[in-house]
């Protein structure tokens, strides 16, 4: 309930205007499931996979970083950075931003192999 | 009588060719009235904002400055709880923000409570209690790219316009505007009958007015005062009386704020009354329109006692025409001026900031574009850490040359700072008068790095675990270099010793010159500069042994670059200033992405920032330990360079990185140390603001093994002063030192090899 209450605030704080559309169709990269410490950061979070589930990978990209700059040593906004960039088919940025997650992933292997094949498809897809 | 005839026919003639003229003349004034006021675009200048405050629990921001920086947007403490409105309160602010449309779309005004405790915001709620996750404040404007004259204005509708300020302007300046064509032969007459009793009036319309301030220079001849007039009856003839009142109230020039002319209604109000248009009473209209006739003389800020008597003239005025009620009158004429006390902003408080997102603008607009068409540009400018970094500078410099006594001209110096994660600008400071708008010594003085760059040299080394580690013994005896068609290479140390085999992390920490130099030479100056490169160095750099020592020349924003890339992990970030453009109206236009590169591999990026934690621990920036809590982590390099005319400090902590730069320019031999001079302005800047102490994350490869600094070898506890040093896996000393236990496997061992197994199992 919460946590459809912090999505509506958020969502009041910005109705958006998309520029060009994008998104190339390409399988989606499993997702690493959402963090609840710091629920500023989990509204950004989520705000940013609704835009990118509409598509606006623009927008999600931006609330992302808008995220990284409260906790930028959290992997999981880092990955999911590295997930938008990839749908974009920004594969070198999608990688490095993988890898830099993966710096800060410590021992959570489920999260660091979300980024390891986040660098394959990068590697693979064209 | 035929001459008779033949006269009056010439006289015809004449009259004829005199009134063709006088219809081509006003067809060309015709063609330029409408062609120029129906094109007539208002070139509004780019704005500029500061990053915004995201207030959210856990926030490290002190009361104080969140309350400074309300203040600075123009938040007023009051009764009414209406946008723009705050109250401060023990430990806790209460607001309503502004709608202000931000890169992602318009924000609604909202209602929050922020709660502080020691620094840190604990809560965000709003109107009914309920938590806010994260409430974006309006971010300060600073400044603008401005078009010619510097003209600044916002523009506004006539229907924002309180109807006060248009009665009073049309009682004072033109009481017949709504029904004359143009001019008003009934105020000419009046105003040439008191110039003969000795008052000037104008006698001008408003119409007559714009005309004279859109199209006409500025010279008082019976000609152009003709022109004026035909214009402005041609202008009445094609366009209404509200588009004429409409186009003038933006126009109007209304004051002047050092370089910038303040013009129109709607920026005037904000900058005399910190407010908008729309909000201004009767008494503040009535001052608007009282500067009008001349806002130098009728300044309220600088001829209080003369603006108010003319305000009020105005509020007269308007009484009497029958705009005011007596009761409106008295209680408009008994109001105090109102006038918020502002600080001279100028084009922006911040030049050399403005100086740098216009270059990275050039890149991708038109320099006309960017004067003209009120383009809104969103930065990562903090303004609490642009005033630390300012002050820091301008005390210390004022300090040194009080020390000094050189005379004029004074010590000069340069400040970056930047966020070392996502790479953003939070500073920059271009020489010690910080509103000085010329020449940009943190972007465009390029100056001899010198010890800068051994951390360059020494993360090239520790690139090769199995050659060299942090406790290496390497040479610091006399170092010759010779090569041919150069004159022989002996670095000299800065304490005109030699200091023998000493540890590699000693060597960097004391910035031991000779042993840098063979450690840079064995390894190879090509691999160093490679690395230079890599870090995020573009301009050319001489292949040169002495390019080891830092014969190299860097702006300090360059050296931010550098330190950027070591200071996160590896990762380069290239340093912006700037996030996000909009059009006027708020449609994106560009974001400036954050991207990440690794340049460098985490293990040697890792093992150069614990070396440079020596270098504040117990090096040559041990100074920096009484200025700043030692929990904090800083690493850092000191860089001086010949006959110490350039003074370097650049490093880090957790979430801050700042380069500065202190020396004369003209090159002079400042006889200051970077120690001595440039760190202490460091410190001043990271003591005034909150810092996340440094820890990086630990790569895999990366192991914590104690070691006995006497001997370099492994210690344990038994052993005094051991110290934890990282080691790339594998490259630690194999060997026990002396004060070690005489048993295979220490105690200490068993519990660091128990804990790392713990780490890999739960994670950390």
């Amino acid at each position: 309930m919460r946590r459809y209450l912090l999505i509506a605030l958020l969502a009041g704080c910005a109705t958006r205007q998309e520029p060009a559309p994008e998104a190339p169709a390409t399988p989606p990269v499993p997702e690493a499931p959402a963090i609840r410490e710091n629920v500023a950061i989990a509204g950004l979070m989520q705000s940013a996979r609704d835009d990118a589930a509409a598509g606006r990978l623009v927008q999600a990209a931006a609330t992302l970083e808008r995220a990284l700059r409260i906790e930028p040593r959290n992997p999981r906004l880092w990955n999911e950075l590295a997930r938008v960039r990839l749908r974009q088919g920004d594969n070198a940025q999608a990688a490095q931003l993988a890898a830099r997650s993966n710096s800060f992933a410590g021992g959570d292997a489920q999260l660091r192999a979300a980024n390891q094949a986040i660098i394959e498809q990068a590697r693979t897809q064209p | 009588m035929a001459r008779r005839r033949r006269i009056l026919r010439y006289f015809r003639y004449a009259l004829l060719a005199g009134v063709a003229v006088f219809l081509a003349f006003a067809l060309y004034l015709d063609l330029r009235v409408t062609g120029e006021f129906e094109g007539r675009r208002f070139s509004l200048p780019a704005r500029i904002y500061a990053r915004p405050i995201e207030l959210h629990a856990g926030l490290r921001i002190r009361q104080a400055d969140v309350e400074e920086e309300l203040r600075l947007v123009g938040y007023q403490q009051g009764e009414r709880e209406t946008p723009g409105w705050f109250l401060s309160q023990k430990n806790q602010v209460e607001l309503v923000t502004r709608p202000f449309t931000f890169w992602d779309g318009p924000q609604p005004a909202r209602r929050v409570k922020v709660e502080f405790d020691a620094g840190s915001v604990t809560s965000v709620t709003d109107a009914e209690g309920k938590q806010v996750a994260l409430a974006r404040l309006e971010p300060l404007h600073v400044g603008g790219i401005y078009p010619a004259g510097n003209e600044d204005r916002l523009l506004v509708r006539l229907p924002e316009v309180p109807r006060h300020l248009v009665q009073e302007l049309v009682a004072i300046e033109d009481r017949n505007f709504f029904s004359h064509h143009g001019f008003d032969p009934r105020a000419l007459a009046r105003a040439a009958f008191r110039s003969v009793t000795g008052r000037t009036e104008g006698g001008s319309t408003i119409t007559q007015q714009l005309v004279k301030n859109f199209f006409l220079t500025p010279e008082r001849t019976l000609k152009r005062k003709f022109t004026e007039l035909v214009m402005a009856v041609l202008l009445e003839i094609h366009y209404g009386k509200e588009e004429i009142l409409e186009t003038y109230l933006n126009e109007i020039y209304l004051g002047q704020d050092r370089d910038r002319a303040i013009h129109g209604v709607g920026l005037a109000a904000q900058f005399y009354f910190g407010k908008e248009v729309q909000h201004l009473s009767a008494a503040e209209s009535a001052l608007l329109v009282a500067m009008v006739k001349g806002p130098a003389v009728y300044d309220p800020r600088r001829h209080a006692a003369r603006a108010l008597e003319r305000r009020n003239l105005v509020l007269h005025e308007a009484k009497e025409q029958g705009f005011l009620t007596t009761e409106q009158y008295s209680v408009a004429r008994s109001a105090p001026l109102g006038v918020v006390p502002k600080p001279a902003m100028g084009t922006s408080p911040y030049p050399g900031f403005v100086q740098l997102v216009v270059r990275q603008l050039r890149r991708d607009y038109d320099e006309k574009d960017l004067r003209s068409e009120g383009l809104r540009i969103f930065t990562a400018l903090d303004p609490r850490v642009q005033n630390a970094a300012e002050h820091a500078l301008a005390n210390r410099l004022a300090q040194y040359d009080k020390d000094k006594r050189f005379g004029p001209p004074g010590i000069e110096g340069a400040v970056v700072v930047a966020d070392p994660q996502s790479g953003e600008v939070q500073a920059l400071v271009a020489g010690r008068d910080p509103r000085y708008q010329g020449f940009n010594r943190a972007v465009d003085a390029a100056r001899p790095v010198g010890s800068l760059l051994k951390p360059v040299v020494y993360l090239t080394a520790l690139q090769e675990p199995a050659k060299y580690t942090l406790v290496t013994p390497i040479d610091d005896g006399p170092f010759v270099w010779k090569s041919r068609g150069a004159p022989d290479w002996e670095p000299q140390n800065y304490d005109k010793k030699f200091h023998g085999i000493v540890p590699l992390r000693t060597a960097l920490a004391q910035s031991y010159n000779a042993a840098t130099a063979r450690l840079g030479t064995d390894i190879g100056v090509d691999k160093v500069l490679d690395n230079v490169r890599r870090l995020g160095i573009e301009r050319p750099l001489r292949p040169f042994a002495s390019t080891l020592l830092g014969a190299v020349e860097l702006s300090p924003l360059e050296v931010a670059q550098m330190y950027q890339t070591m200071a996160n992990g590896g990762f380069k970030t290239p340093l912006r200033a700037i996030r996000e453009v909009t059009t006027q109206e708020g449609r994106p236009l560009a974001r400036y992405a954050l991207r990440v590169e690794q340049a460098i591999a985490p293990e040697p990026a890792y093992l150069i920032t614990a070396a440079m934690q020596g270098v504040v621990r117990e090096g040559t920036g041990q100074a920096l330990k009484t200025m700043l809590p030692p929990e904090l982590g800083i690493a850092g390099k000191t860089g001086t360079t010949d006959e110490q005319r350039d003074a370097w400090f650049a490093g880090f902590t957790g979430d801050r990185l700042a380069v500065v730069w202190v020396g004369y320019d003209d090159n002079r031999a400042a006889k200051l140390s970077g120690s001595a001079s440039a760190l202490p302005v460091w410190g001043d800047i990271m003591a005034a603001l909150p810092s996340e102490p440094l820890s990086l994350a630990k790569p895999d490869n990366i192991e914590n093994v104690l070691i006995d600094p006497q001997s370099g070898l492994r210690a344990d506890g038994s052993c005094p002063g051991a110290l934890e040093l990282p080691f790339a896996s594998g490259s630690a000393p194999a060997g026990r030192a002396p004060c070690a236990s005489e048993l295979g496997v220490t105690v200490q061992e068993v519990k660091q090899k128990a804990k790392s197994w713990l780490e890999r199992l739960f994670g950390r």
